[in-house]
């Protein structure tokens, strides 16, 4: 039955499950909150009826992509965000995200002054301090934890002793930039549990991560991305308005049908985890057909005969593929041949996403070299890696501590004859997240780890495995965490600084590669609220107080420091007969402390506001106007007054067409051969295959009677960060368990009903959406719920967290996180 | 004086809802689930995994036709619905006494209940927040990812959107009503 379901049905609570009008569809939003949050009906503010009015331009922080924003503010209340079409990155729009902005900056939760922790950790329990106890409390400890000083002497000046954290994001780098001048080699970000087998794969293979030119390809095949809801721009915006028989045919990979999937010409389910075999068998077309590029492939291959010899003799067929992915052959034939008639104006899209099966890195990998048997690199309609805009430096600081340790990897080998690490092959300085983690819980660590400084960086919903996050979080010693929200992460820490959000500080000004390349600037829209500052303020104040106690801990245990301190300018000189004489001292011991403590001075790196440092890189550049051009537009490229036009009510010119950037290499990879590397003999000496092959072990199954826990993105939340956000909640309320219909029939699930779903790791309670969209034997629910922290209003136990429940299996090449290896049980609840 | 109306290049739409979040943000809208002048309408897929139809699964991005013969218009017993001098179909929050009746005679589902102003409310094209302060874009056309609206004056033969209908093939939801809407779907 098909039941239209008007609003007035609606507010008489006849809320039905399946929505269908005749000609037109209704309002209704299945996900959407009913509920009026108590009185307080007035979350938005209508715009237009301010004395003072002003526009300031700026660059959206509610996900990664920075698109380019303008605020407008009114008599001091910002009350609405528009989109900058100045930026050729964003173009001209607002994803729902950027648009409810407005909603982080107005938080009623936002941490609003530094606290220090009075109760037990990770109870939640703080008190207000002033930022000057704070940083004593992070300097000297309180009764409830000990502080920097202690540790570091304990530690005899082991800088290694505390790990650095931080989110992505674009004032990442100035934490960073405290984390090199503390001179900890413990550096965790988002790579091990986001892109980070993607991005090193093409890297190793095409010598860089590329990005794909979605407004001139004809064959784009997006599998495992999906960019109709994991905005990524300009991606989004190009792929969508030219497929459905407008330019682009669009083909989706995917086990569920998601919205990309609705907006694809094709869609092909398949069994999660086997892409590899997909491209395998896509490959072997190619080669037994002789489709590729001979030309190119001749110029700009290595190993392409070992790789082609490989492929052939280990019979990658298309039927032989079917089996393993649930993809027919004949449509693996067909997008073989499509592919390569479309090359080089053919996609194999890159994605950016975190790692979900065990073999992404030889995926990618493939996927990388498949790309290239079309010539489709460096070139326009397909991958490309764009021009970059040079941006001046800003001087950072690294000391040498004699003291100080090597990272902490344990580099036993884990097998015999295995050269790696002992959890994965290769460590990158976004190091491996889950490894590291439970390294320390297990007590692996080749020294002690005592402290962690957290910034804008939430582990506990963030990676697979929350209770072990909850184990690290509570075993060391010191936490410091840096945010704008009540996380619950921040609920761990000791002292808890309190960061402005996006909306009020400007941040390191940024470069933008690409076909249409530019820089742009997040600039200050209103001050800072409450007691909250930027980053960079925080930095300056910490270092204000640590740099000199810190300092002298060194002086205590660095033997190389007490030398160099000792020096005071005096020349041993030989004379001609042979007698050794000694210079007098040039300089006193107070001045000779002066000028090594200058190498030491953590200050110095955050002396300047963000904007004097920005001013500076950009001036010594592309002069004062494009300082000026930054302040005012929030971007700039060379020539822009000349470019720059509107053609539509809708779209912008950046570039005329023979400006654009679509080939900076001549066409070839940006490897240091420049060519396509099919065969890595330096991988096989850590373990990992030198070529991509498929292994039995990669296979799909799920034993009977489970589901395969999926995860992923969603265009009105990203992450944790936006969950406790009315505005987006006002769109889904909160996360549902997508499960197949015939099966939620079958065990008398029906929507909106409670399901627990459990795995070896922890289970959640979470509402059921029965669908078709997805297959019998998986589930799916997206990620950023379910946070525990009771300080957030919203977020807190709404919904279900996925890492609660995903298993902590670690990647081998990289250490990243496998986020789709789970089976799972649901039992209605 | 304008005749507005609105072009939607339907096919472009992802279902993002950026356009329900700008609407809601730039007009002081409501929250909650049946609060909202503007929406995108999504079907549930036919089918059996995985064997699904994708022309059964689509999204239709849509919000108050300003019909030029609008049936919420011709009930309403106080006037409080009225056509302004560019043809926009709006509410005149003092007149309104909440009778509801516009709210069944709308076929497209268009009008909520406002409980501040207690308003049936509906969407005005941005009229008295960005077209009143010179703007030419409504916040829905502005925001969209993908490009879905093109808003402008149907009476000027040079506009975007009046180019837009002459060239592309379009339809109009429920014509067969009579109510002559003014927003425009492309095909």
């Amino acid at each position: 039955m098909q039941i239209e379901m008007s609003r007035r049905k609606f507010l008489q609570g006849t809320v039905a499950m399946s929505v269908v009008g005749g000609t037109t569809i209704s309002a209704t939003n299945l996900f959407a909150s009913n509920d009026t949050h108590d009185k307080k009906l007035t979350i938005t503010t209508k715009t237009g009826v301010a004395k003072e009015v002003k526009n300031i331009a700026t660059l959206c922080e509610m996900c990664v992509n920075k698109c380019a924003a303008i605020a407008r503010v009114e008599d001091g209340v910002v009350t609405k965000l528009d989109p900058n079409p100045m930026f050729p990155k964003s173009k001209n729009m607002l994803c729902p995200r950027g648009n409810a902005g407005i909603q982080a900056l107005y938080d009623p939760d936002r941490l609003k002054y530094p606290l220090i922790r009075v109760g037990e950790k990770g109870e939640g329990k703080f008190k207000r301090v002033s930022w000057e106890e704070a940083y004593e409390a992070i300097l000297n400890g309180t009764d409830k934890f000990p502080g920097v000083a202690k540790i570091l002497d304990e530690e005899q000046d082991n800088r290694s002793t505390f790990l650095f954290c931080a989110g992505e994001g674009m004032a990442e780098h100035t934490f960073k930039t405290f984390f090199s001048a503390f001179g900890s080699a413990n550096w965790l970000n988002h790579s091990s549990i986001c892109l980070q087998t993607v991005a090193s794969a093409y890297g190793v293979t095409l010598g860089a991560y590329p990005q794909a030119d979605l407004d001139n390809a004809e064959y784009i095949i997006m599998a495992g991305a999906n960019r109709a809801e994991a905005i990524v721009t300009p991606d989004t915006m190009d792929a969508f308005k030219r497929t459905k028989g407008r330019g682009a045919k669009l083909i989706c990979i995917d086990p569920r049908f998601t919205n990309t999937a609705a907006k694809a010409d094709k869609w092909l389910a398949i069994n999660p985890g086997t892409d590899l075999a997909f491209v395998l068998a896509l490959t072997y077309v190619v080669l037994t057909e002789e489709l590729y590029d001979k030309v190119y492939v001749g110029e700009n291959f290595n190993g392409f005969e070992e790789y082609k010899k490989s492929v052939i003799d280990n019979q990658y067929t298309p039927e032989w593929a079917e089996k393993i992915t649930g993809i027919q052959a004949e449509d693996i034939y067909q997008i073989a041949r499509d592919f390569m008639a479309h090359a080089p104006k053919a996609v194999y899209y890159p994605g950016r996403r975190s790692t979900f099966s065990n073999n992404d890195f030889q995926l990618r990998r493939a996927m990388a070299i498949f790309q290239g048997l079309g010539g489709g690199i460096d070139t326009k309609g397909g991958l490309i890696f764009g021009k970059r805009l040079e941006l001046g430096v800003h001087e950072g600081l690294e000391p040498i501590y004699a003291r100080a340790e090597a990272r902490a990897v344990d580099s036993s080998k884990s097998q015999k004859g295995h050269s790696g690490y002992a959890d994965c092959a290769v460590v990158t300085d976004g190091g491996s997240w889950i490894g590291w983690r439970n390294r320390f819980l297990e007590d692996r660590m080749p020294y002690k780890v005592r402290g962690m400084f957290c910034y804008k960086h939430n582990p506990m919903m963030n990676m697979p495995n929350t209770k072990k996050t909850a184990q690290m979080l509570k075993k060391m010693e010191l936490v410091v965490a840096i945010d704008t929200m009540p996380s619950d992460t921040v609920m761990y820490a000791d002292v808890v600084l309190p960061e402005c959000t996006y909306l009020e500080r400007t941040d390191p000004v940024n470069t933008f590669s690409g076909v249409e390349p530019a820089i742009a600037q997040r600039n200050k829209v209103i001050a800072p609220m409450f007691e909250t500052k930027p980053v960079i303020d925080i930095m300056r104040g910490l270092t204000e107080k640590i740099s000199k106690p810190l300092f002298e801990i060194s002086k205590k245990h660095d033997e190389d420091l007490q030398d160099e301190l000792a020096n005071l300018g005096e020349e041993e000189i030989v004379g001609e007969d042979g007698n050794v004489t000694k210079t007098a001292a040039t300089m006193t011991k107070e001045e000779r402390e002066a000028e090594v403590y200058a190498e030491f001075d953590l200050t110095k790196p955050f002396k300047h506001s963000q904007e004097e440092i920005n001013a500076h890189m950009v001036e010594s550049v592309y002069g004062k106007e494009a300082v000026e051009a930054l302040n005012k537009n929030g971007v700039f490229y060379p020539n822009m007054d000349k470019f720059y036009k509107a053609l539509s009510v809708n779209e912008y010119q950046y570039y005329p067409e023979k400006e654009k950037s679509y080939s900076v290499n001549g066409g070839k990879p940006k490897t240091p051969s420049q060519k396509v590397e099919c065969n890595l003999a330096n991988l096989e000496k850590k373990g990992v295959d030198p070529m991509p092959i498929w292994k039995d072990e990669y296979a799909f199954s799920v034993p009977g009677g489970k589901f395969k826990l999926l995860t992923g993105r969603h265009a009105q939340f990203t992450q944790s960060g936006t969950a406790n956000n009315i505005v987006l909640r006002d769109l889904m309320h909160e996360n549902y368990i997508w499960i197949n219909k015939r099966v939620a029939k079958e065990r008398g699930i029906a929507f909106g009903d409670k399901v627990e779903v459990s795995s070896k790791t922890g289970s959640v309670t979470i509402k059921a959406y029965p669908t078709e969209k997805i297959a019998p034997n998986q589930v799916f629910f997206i990620h950023g719920f379910g946070e525990e922290s009771e300080a957030l209003t919203w977020a807190y136990k709404n919904g279900g967290n996925d890492n609660a429940v995903i298993e902590d299996i670690i990647e081998p090449v990289y250490g990243a996180a496998s986020m789709h290896e789970t089976n799972v049980e649901i039992r209605k609840v | 004086m304008a005749r507005y109306g609105m072009a939607l290049d339907y096919k472009n739409c992802i279902n993002c809802k950026a356009c329900e979040v700008a609407c809601k943000e730039e007009n002081g809208i409501l929250m909650g689930a049946d609060k909202h002048r503007i929406w995108v309408g999504v079907k549930e897929i036919e089918g059996e995994y995985p064997f699904l139809s994708i022309v059964s699964s689509s999204f239709e991005p849509s919000q108050c036709q300003h019909c030029d013969d609008a049936p919420c218009q011709e009930v309403c017993p106080t006037n409080a619905t009225y056509y302004d001098e560019n043809g926009v179909v709006r509410v005149n929050a003092d007149k309104c006494i909440l009778c509801s009746y516009c709210m069944n005679a709308c076929p497209y589902d268009a009008r909520y209940v406002d409980d501040r102003t207690m308003t049936v409310d509906k969407c005005n094209f941005c009229s008295d927040t960005r077209l009143a302060r010179g703007e030419t874009t409504t916040a829905c056309q502005n925001t969209c990812p993908t490009k879905v609206r093109t808003f402008g004056d149907l009476d000027d033969p040079n506009s975007e959107i009046s180019e837009l209908l002459r060239t592309r093939e379009h339809f109009s939801l429920k014509s067969h009503l009579g109510t002559k809407p003014k927003l425009f779907y492309l095909t």
